[in-house]
């Protein structure tokens, strides 16, 4: 592949690993671990890593968050950790991500095994959906001695990490061998298994699962009504999902993307890396509100992806596309091979709870996690809309908490 | 957080862990002392204690760099504790109180016997575990104090045994490193009734010369005085007193506090494997602030596990047998440098520093970018592996030299220093 490589790709050797950590200022009250909504603190593992004491770092990140060295490669940390590190008012931050990459890769070299599993004598918890936001909730769960199964659709786990994450950014091996942690600590993981068709909530309280967390994402793509009918036309979660697991084997020369997200970059970059010659984004939104990382925009432009900001669709008659400028008159007529939509993704799980509760977003309404229905909790995309990796994090571990006092509290 | 337990016996005290704030500004009031122990340090040894009333200078500290690295050395002008000794004795009682599962040592320092006996009797009366006589500052403004005290060994045995006769607390002698052989005065003070040693204080140092004023640092209305020396540079002349007392028929038993350059979890293990049980801390503090025992407890926990040590004591002294006279050591081979292809970038260090610094046995490939090993040339000395940005030299064939013990196929250890 001639793209160039993305940071992520190479790990820091032991030697620039101490090197950047020596650069960490070693911050009173950092504000890099404020800054963490998956309560990661960089701060302690740098610190520890300056001071040699790379087990205890490893300790640091692992404890906190079952899905560490994902979070090392996906996050988009220039708006987190990095972000906020003091070090941009001297220079450039210090790349806490590669950091967090070296020390989690350390640990397996090692084989240190920070997870240790419990005694597993509490209720049975049943999770529904084996994406990031499911699997952090069953580690916490099956960490406190919960009987935890996690119910996946698909046949593997991981969600948008296994089905939708480029290769590049994030390799499978890094997905399964963090996965398997949470395997150890007890959780039992049934896959190929559909909530509404396979499971229903009656036959879940059946098997005498005590409580039931919806962690399912938004697994459903976005489509606009003028792309329905046409076989040119393929959904961002297809084409990622189609490449990760390398079953694309020729691909369009011409290229029209349609979205401004992370999603969207990831497509282009894909469809790059697979052969393709000419691509072209097309986005609604302007370059100054580009909902995309900086990091994956600049990657994007570095390979020669054309984009195009403030335009929207307004006409396809199965070979051209048109769209219209917000900002003034002007008009762009596309004729690609190919067309891939990277509007976004919806809930998918709603539609078989009748029963449920929706805010005022469409979203399933929560309190503290719980839903309207006894014993049914939700985190993730579809309680907080169309986030990031680390928020799903965030989310699963605090959903484990409330079910935790949920059940705590009929003891 | 994986912990052991780091819990240790030190003259007949039990210490939850061996890390201990050393008598120094970091340890000047209680407050501090307080913040320090919550943080997690075993123990404190209380800013010494006097009659006499310190009047400091301003500035009154400097450091050493090198490259882009601050405080590989520290320079302190600081002498004992600035507050009167009722509101330093009142410290240690309310330490004591509030902190009952922690150890309070009292450093003291008099001027004459009277004193001595004197402070030793306040401060076991106040509450204080132990007792430290510093006989080692090296800018006190009296000569009657100090480490003019500790380089004559009679005064440190008159004052031991003035120490003891004001209390029975177990009590450490602390040394300074300003002379060539600590084991002198050491033995003075085992003598004079001391149930331990501590070492080493700051060493006399001038840390530089300003050059434009033609001053030495910190500066003073112009001027500058020598004054001791601590942090990273010093630990290897901590570790050799230390050695060196440990090695001593008459010392061998005596207990040893650590002191000098210690900032992370392996100099720590480095301190306790040549023979001490207790470690004291201040520069790293003074730079980094009292949380890097945090990872003392961790980072030593995680080495004791890796090597099945569940017991501190355990790690007590094992390197002391494998320091030995130079005339002892094996000087029966060359073992040569192996250099990894694969990893070398082509820098040209280590080329520049043999053909400078050593014999001029790496021979550079000047288009290729490459080195090689001329072993008519090299004696084997690695100074390359020392030199090398990307650790890609380690050792490898080994050539016996005629007419020596050793033959083929004799089993040799090796293995390179770690880098740190």
């Amino acid at each position: 592949m001639e793209d160039k490589k993305l940071e992520m790709d190479s790990i820091f050797t032991p030697l620039l690993a101490i090197e950047e950590a020596a650069r960490c200022l070693l911050c009173h009250d950092a504000p890099c671990s404020k800054a963490c909504p998956a309560q990661t603190d960089p701060a302690k593992f740098i610190r520890s890593l300056r001071f040699r004491n790379l087990m205890g770092a490893v300790e640091t990140i692992r404890e906190n968050n079952p899905l560490g060295g994902i979070c090392a490669r996906v996050c988009p940390t220039e708006k987190y950790c990095e972000g906020a590190c003091s070090r941009c008012g001297i220079d450039r931050p210090i790349q806490i991500a590669k950091l967090q990459a070296y020390l989690t890769e350390y640990e397996k070299t090692v084989g240190m095994n920070v997870l240790k599993k419990v005694e597993i004598d509490k209720e049975k918890v049943a999770i529904i959906g084996g994406g990031p936001a499911g699997i952090v909730a069953a580690a916490a769960l099956a960490s406190k001695g919960y009987d935890v199964t996690v119910f996946e659709k698909r046949e593997k786990c991981g969600g948008w990490m296994t089905y939708g994450i480029p290769e590049l950014r994030l390799a499978t091996k890094v997905v399964e061998s963090e996965i398997a942690m949470t395997r150890n600590l007890g959780v039992q993981f049934v896959n190929n298994c559909e909530f509404g068709k396979d499971e229903t909530l009656v036959s879940l309280k059946g098997k005498g699962f005590k409580a039931i967390l919806f962690a399912t994402g938004y697994s459903e793509p976005k489509t606009l009504p003028m792309f329905e009918r046409s076989t040119k036309v393929q959904t961002a979660v297809e084409f990622l999902g189609q490449a990760k697991q390398g079953s694309i084997k020729n691909i369009e020369k011409d290229i029209l993307i349609i979205g401004g997200g992370d999603v969207a970059m990831d497509v282009a970059m894909t469809a790059k890396g697979l052969g393709s010659e000419n691509i072209k984004v097309v986005a609604i939104e302007t370059l100054a509100e580009f909902p995309a990382s900086k990091k994956e925009l600049e990657h994007a432009r570095s390979n020669n992806i054309s984009i195009f900001d403030g335009f929207k669709p307004v006409n396809f008659d199965g070979k051209t596309v048109v769209f219209e400028s917000l900002v003034d008159a002007t008009k762009i007529e596309i004729e690609p091979s190919k067309i891939i939509l990277a509007i976004g993704q919806k809930d998918g799980i709603a539609k078989h709870l009748s029963e449920i509760t929706k805010n005022d977003k469409g979203n399933i309404a929560t309190n503290e996690y719980q839903t309207n229905l006894e014993g049914v909790f939700a985190a993730g995309d579809i309680i907080e809309g169309d986030k990031t990796v680390v928020y799903a994090i965030k989310t699963g571990k605090e959903a484990a908490i409330a079910i935790d006092s949920y059940l705590g509290g009929r003891r | 957080m994986l912990k052991k337990n780091l819990a240790i016996e030190f003259c007949g005290v039990k210490f939850e862990n061996p890390f201990l704030l050393s008598s120094s500004p970091v340890g000047n009031c209680y407050e501090m002392c307080a913040k320090a122990l919550e943080t997690g340090w075993g123990g404190v040894v209380f800013k010494t204690i006097g009659f006499f009333i310190a009047n400091e200078v301003s500035p009154r500290f400097d450091n050493l760099g090198k490259e882009a690295t601050p405080f590989v050395g520290f320079k302190n002008m600081e002498q004992i504790a600035e507050h009167s000794l009722e509101d330093n004795l009142a410290a240690i009682k309310r330490l004591k109180k509030d902190y009952p599962g922690k150890v309070i040592i009292a450093s003291i320092m008099g001027s004459n016997e009277k004193e001595w006996e004197e402070l030793s009797r306040l401060v076991a009366e106040n509450g204080a575990d132990m007792i430290e006589c510093n006989f080692s500052c090296p800018q006190m403004t009296s000569h009657a104090m100090g480490s003019d005290v500790g380089q004559n060994p009679e005064l440190v045995k008159k004052y031991c045994q003035a120490v003891k006769r004001g209390s029975n607390l177990p009590m450490l002698a602390k040394m300074t490193p300003n002379l060539g052989t600590m084991s002198v005065p050491a033995i003075a003070a085992m003598e004079g009734g001391a149930d331990g040693i501590a070492a080493i204080n700051t060493v006399k140092s001038v840390t530089g010369v300003d050059l434009d004023q033609f001053v030495g640092y910190p500066i003073v209305n112009g001027k500058s005085s020598v004054s001791g020396y601590s942090g990273k540079a010093v630990k290897p002349i901590a570790l050799r007193f230390i050695h060196e007392m440990k090695c001593n028929k008459q010392l061998a038993k005596a207990p040893i506090s650590g002191i000098g350059g210690i900032e992370t979890w392996e100099d720590c293990a480095e301190f306790i494997l040549l023979g001490c049980q207790t470690i004291q801390v201040t520069t790293a503090i003074m730079q980094y602030g009292y949380r890097i025992v945090e990872d003392f407890i961790s980072g030593l926990s995680h080495y004791m596990e890796e090597k099945g040590f569940d017991n501190l004591q355990d790690m007590v002294g094992l390197a002391l047998n494998n320091i030995i006279p130079a005339e002892e050591l094996d000087r029966g081979y060359i073992v040569y440098p192996k250099i990894d292809e694969e990893e070398c970038i082509g820098c040209g260090r280590c080329y520049i520093s043999c053909y400078d610094g050593g014999h001029q046995a790496i021979v550079w490939n000047e288009e290729e970018r490459k080195v090689s090993v001329d072993q008519e040339k090299c004696v084997g000395c690695h100074l390359c592996a020392n030199i090398c940005p990307v650790s890609c030299i380690s050792k490898g064939e080994i050539k016996f030299k005629p007419n020596q013990n050793h033959k083929e196929g004799d089993n040799i250890v090796l293995s390179h220093h770690n880098g740190r």
